[in-house]
């Protein structure tokens, strides 16, 4: 038996699923100040009755960390960079004022210039003087050779031993100096708390007798075992959004195209799956307004839900960006999507004389009647949504591409399913459908659609492996680790089998080995360093990657086909 | 302090200031600087920027226009993030259409079979750029691809200088006919004299072309002097700037403020573009030059460029990184100030007074030049009769092609008149494809246009061509006649 609880912005939902079938469900309302309670008291709904040392897996996507920055309530933070020559720091828009150290090494992973050591021990003590507990160090270059991050950080623990230090290359080896410092930031700021967390779900599931092994969600649809992602909590934000295309990977027809509409009250969340890969943002996940190293879904969000204001001005109607209350006809003040919904009988929500009422107010503004006036409203709410998908489709044909092939081969793709998640779903989506000439799947189990994702979503990894065969070294820059490669003539095939066994050793790192053997390799590529006329060395990347994905346990019995 | 959009002229001054404040001297606008070009009128913050480093495509495995070149460069500006920064909008990429290849070069004997897919991007490249300056979604763009172009001339048998297609020439003729723009100036600030694109432009006096470069007799092409000029009817509006070995950052600035930038002021162009080569940097394996990243940075932010396309620079690791990141910097009116080699000291390089005194006279004889060309120009046309002929050889380093070339330019007193180039060429002892070009310029009077339409139509009996070509720009038809098989295609 496996169990997805998705703890949500307004409902928190949970699923058990045996035998690859959806056999109990539990939605409740969320409250913000206790997430551990909502998560709770849905485990408990399900399990009641259960024997609960059957359960295999327990899944969980919170709201916990989007929440804690959404309120600011993040633990302070000192940034210290140690940017080298190129761009002035102060154009990158990184949080407080980042103290900049001297030092620099360069993209090949050579000192250019020494680390200040009377600079890094002058930064700890104006640290450690501020009360300040916590600091992150980030060097640029430091994932091609870590050794500043790491003399500062060995001078830090002599000079201020209360600060705890987190450096950059070991939170991301990736290209991207600015959103290397945000994420190693933001995981300083959010892990104590985190961590708290997750001792206490831990905690709480286990007295209840249940010894399965604990999941977390991560942004890019991946599970995590819980103990794991404390050291890397940021991973596990908008685990929310994640869960919901894992639900619709999960429920609609494996491997083809199609678009998540997920319509709540004050927003719809937009993503795609293209030929059964849900699309990962080109930019990582913008967190409190800075692009980080998450790997997250490409999820839009528009201010376009059930109760969305509604607004005649000059004649013109406009529905949303935003939300005044809830539906007219729930007593609301403003007419919304559900009253137009309702006059056209295609919801029944609350009291329809109420929305009628709403909805002859827009018709006499715009001069028709109600019902003219209902359909009007729900016309530009299609409208907007369909010009969004499209506008989707257009970024991800439009975005970059650095080789030739990559040009040559991005065809034009168009949605074949639009799958709709969420209350307002059922009226909507056929209609968005109709428009981008898909077919329009409205799931079954749509209210729980999250909790089901989540519940049967394998883990995912990716493993960047960077060799520079003249200097006779190799990096990792999913953790940052690096050492020494011999042989300067190593070859792709030997590249690529050195990347699996590192990848290897790192999915048992992260508990989650039984899955090693589902990586692929996804990009692989190699450069002869010419200098003079002859070949010096080679510089060669492998990367590979265990994809978002469905257990295979979950079979079909559950999907629309 | 932060960096903010730059909003109006005001508000951009004074950021200026605030952040020049505390900069060291090298980095500062020059205060005497009564000649920055006005903005153009786009409301556009954003600098577009395509980066295409063709990491599939090599001329061949240890050539210097090879994947790894601009490799370095993608770490450094991947790892800065300026892709991120809300100044710089990244574009992809596409293919230039065969069309906009024949728009400025016959290729002999076709377009396909002159071109890679890497060189159809490289110029498509520009033309994405292109569009996005033209509808104001960006204020200035810089095409960071190769394979470069500066080399290619109009008639093209082969690659010359590693060059095939001309990618900044396709750029302009596509926005003079796509936007009906007229005067154009290419500024070439590669280190080689860039005789391709001179080649196409020498009879259009509405493109002004500046190329500054170390002497031609002590480095490839071996061409650019000063008395290259232009054509008969568009003499001054090619300038040829040639510096001694050596030159430092002060050299060429002293160029670019006490000629390029009045003469651009004087022309008055619709749009100004940067053929930006990287190869007189003090690092460059193939010339001799002592350009640093604060001198390229600061002369992007000087000559305040449209549109800018690399072209050289090929000391791939101790220069493009950072030459790289200084232009984009000063493009997007970012502080390029902290940029800097890693062996770079501030006054490492100085210039012999005999090298000042050269580039001064250099300076003054070319000024005289532009103030006199209407002269020239006048007095050269009573010489001539109705038609200019001209022969000249070309040679294509890299493919090891000799060609010969005969041009006869119309003399025509409403236009710059229609062209025509007789082209022979041989590899080694092969004899290649002879072919015959005619050229109608996009603003050719109603007779040229004529004229030259007939000339083609009459030349297709000719035996003494294989090929017979036809550029109709103010129709934007570009045909191609075989005489043996009789095929007419049309581009
Ligand atoms: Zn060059
Ligand atoms: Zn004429």
């Amino acid at each position: 038996m496996l169990i997805g609880i998705d703890v949500g912005g307004t409902t928190t939902d949970a699923a058990l699923i045996d035998g690859g079938q959806v056999v109990k469900t539990a939605i409740g309302p969320t409250d913000h100040q206790d997430i551990l309670g909502c998560l709770l008291r849905a485990l408990d709904k399900l399990t009641s009755g259960i024997d609960c040392r059957k359960i295999e897996r327990v899944v969980l996507s919170t709201t916990l960390i989007t929440n804690l920055i959404a309120e600011g309530k993040q633990d302070p933070v000192s940034l210290v960079l140690i940017p080298g020559p190129g761009t002035n720091p102060d154009d990158y828009h990184l949080p407080g004022q980042p103290i900049v150290l001297g030092g620099a090494i360069d993209y090949r992973g050579r000192e250019i210039q020494s680390l200040d050591q009377s600079q890094v021990r002058a930064a700890a003590a104006r640290i450690a003087g501020q009360g300040i507990k916590k600091a992150a160090i980030v060097g640029k270059f430091c994932q091609r050779n870590p050794a500043h991050e790491l003399q500062a950080e060995s001078a830090f623990r002599d000079a201020a031993p209360q600060v705890e230090v987190e450096v950059g290359h070991r939170v991301s080896g990736m290209l991207n100096f600015p959103r290397r410092a945000a994420t190693t930031v933001l995981t300083l700021a959010t892990r104590d708390q985190y961590r708290e967390f997750a001792h206490a779900v831990v905690q709480a599931i286990r007295n209840r007798n249940i010894d399965a092994p604990i999941y977390i969600l991560k942004a890019d649809g991946g599970t995590l075992p819980l103990d794991r992602s404390e050291d890397r909590p940021v991973e596990t934000i908008f685990s929310g959004p994640a869960a919901s295309v894992m639900g619709v990977m999960a429920l609609a027809p494996a491997g083809q195209t199609s678009v998540v509409v997920d319509i709540g009250g004050t927003t719809t969340d937009l993503a795609l799956i293209l030929s059964g890969q849900p699309l990962l943002s080109s930019k990582g996940a913008r967190v409190d307004g800075m692009l980080t190293h998450i790997r997250a879904f490409a999820v839009k969000s528009l201010g376009l839900g059930g109760d969305s204001a509604v607004r005649v001005a000059k004649g013109h109607l406009t529905v949303g960006p935003d939300r005044q209350g809830p539906a007219r006809a729930l007593g609301g003040p403003l007419p919304t999507p559900t009253d137009a919904l309702s006059v056209l009988g295609m919801a029944q929500v609350g009291d329809a004389a109420l929305a009628m009422k709403a909805m002859q107010e827009v018709g006499s503004s715009l001069g028709c009647s109600a019902l003219e006036a209902s359909q009007k409203v729900v016309e530009t709410s299609v409208e907007k949504i369909v010009r969004e998908v499209e506008q989707m489709f257009l970024e991800w044909e439009q975005e970059p591409a650095y080789r030739i092939w990559e040009i040559l081969q991005k065809e034009r793709v168009r949605p074949q399913n639009v799958v709709g998640v969420g209350g307002a779903s059922p009226a909507l989506v056929p209609m968005v459908a109709e428009r981008l000439k898909a077919r329009s799947i409205v799931l079954k189990h749509a209210a729980v659609a999250n909790a089901i994702g989540a519940a049967v979503a394998r883990p995912t990894m990716t493993l960047s492996l960077h060799i520079d065969t003249e200097r006779g070294v190799y990096s990792v820059a999913e953790d940052g680790s690096s050492g020494e490669v011999s042989g300067r003539n190593l070859n792709l095939q030997g590249a690529e089998d050195m990347a699996r066994r590192l990848l290897m050793e790192r999915a048992r790192s992260l508990g989650i080995g039984e899955h090693a053997d589902e990586a692929e390799v996804t990009n692989s590529e190699i450069f002869n360093m010419v200098r003079g006329w002859s070949t010096v060395g080679r510089l060669l990347d492998v990367r590979m990657e265990i994809p978002a994905g469905i257990l295979p346990s979950w079979g079909g019995a559950g999907r629309e086909n | 302090m932060r960096t903010e959009p730059i909003r109006d002229q005001a508000s951009a001054e004074a950021a200026e200031q605030a952040r020049t404040r505390d900069e060291p001297e090298a980095s500062r606008r020059s205060s005497q600087s009564a000649l920055v070009r006005p903005a153009r009128s786009s409301q556009a913050l954003k600098t577009g920027l395509i980066f295409f480093p063709a990491f599939d495509w090599a001329i061949s495995p240890t050539h210097p226009e090879r994947e790894e070149r601009l490799l370095y460069t993608r770490d450094q500006i991947f790892e800065e993030g300026l892709m991120d920064l809300p100044q710089i909008e990244e574009y992809k990429p596409r293919l230039a259409e065969l069309k906009d290849v024949a728009r400025v070069h016959f290729c002999v004997p076709d377009v396909e079979s002159k071109t890679t897919e890497a060189h159809l991007i490289a110029a498509g490249s520009t033309l994405v750029l292109a569009d996005a300056l033209m509808s104001n979604q960006i204020r200035n763009g810089f095409a960071l691809v190769r394979p470069p172009g500066h080399h290619s001339m109009r008639v093209v048998h082969g690659n010359r200088g590693f060059c095939n297609i001309n990618n900044e020439a396709i750029m302009v003729e596509y926005i003079r006919k796509k936007y009906g723009m007229r005067k154009i100036a290419i500024v070439d600030t590669d280190v080689h004299h860039g005789d391709g694109t001179q080649d196409i432009f020498w009879h259009d006096p509405d493109v002004l072309f500046i190329s500054f470069h170390q002497d031609g007799r002590t480095l490839y092409p071996g061409s650019g002097f000063v008395h290259e000029m232009g054509g008969p009817a568009a003499l001054g509006s090619t300038l040829n700037v040639p510096l001694p070995p050596g030159t430092t950052d002060e050299g060429i600035h002293f160029v670019l403020e006490n000629l390029v930038l009045p003469i651009l002021d004087d022309f008055g162009p619709d749009l100004v573009c940067n053929s930006a080569g990287q190869d007189n940097h003090y690092t460059d394996p193939l010339a001799n030059m002592r350009f640093t990243a604060q001198g390229y940075a600061r002369l992007n932010e000087r000559l305040n460029p449209d549109m800018a396309v690399l072209e050289g620079g090929y000391a791939i690791e101790s220069a493009l990184p950072y030459v790289n990141t200084g232009i984009i910097q000063a493009m997007a009116r970012l502080d390029y100030s902290h940029v800097r080699e890693p062996d770079y000291v501030p006054g490492r390089f100085t210039q012999t007074g005999e090298m000042v005194r050269s580039i001064e006279s250099t300076v003054n004889y070319l000024l005289n030049i532009w103030e006199t060309k209407d002269d020239l120009i006048s007095r050269a046309k009573e010489e001539l009769g109705q038609f200019y002929r001209n022969r000249k050889r070309v040679f294509y380093d890299t493919d090891m092609i000799s060609e010969n070339q005969e041009e006869t330019v119309r003399m025509c007193p409403d236009c710059q008149g229609y062209l025509m180039v007789g082209t022979q060429a041989s590899q080694g002892h092969g004899r290649l494809n002879t072919a015959l070009g005619v050229s109608i310029p996009l603003f050719a009077c109603r007779s040229c246009q004529d004229d030259a339409r007939e000339e083609y139509e009459e030349h297709k009996q000719d035996a003494k061509y294989d090929f017979v070509y036809l550029q109709d720009r103010p129709r934007d038809v570009y045909r191609s006649y075989h005489t043996r098989t009789r095929n007419e295609r049309a581009y």
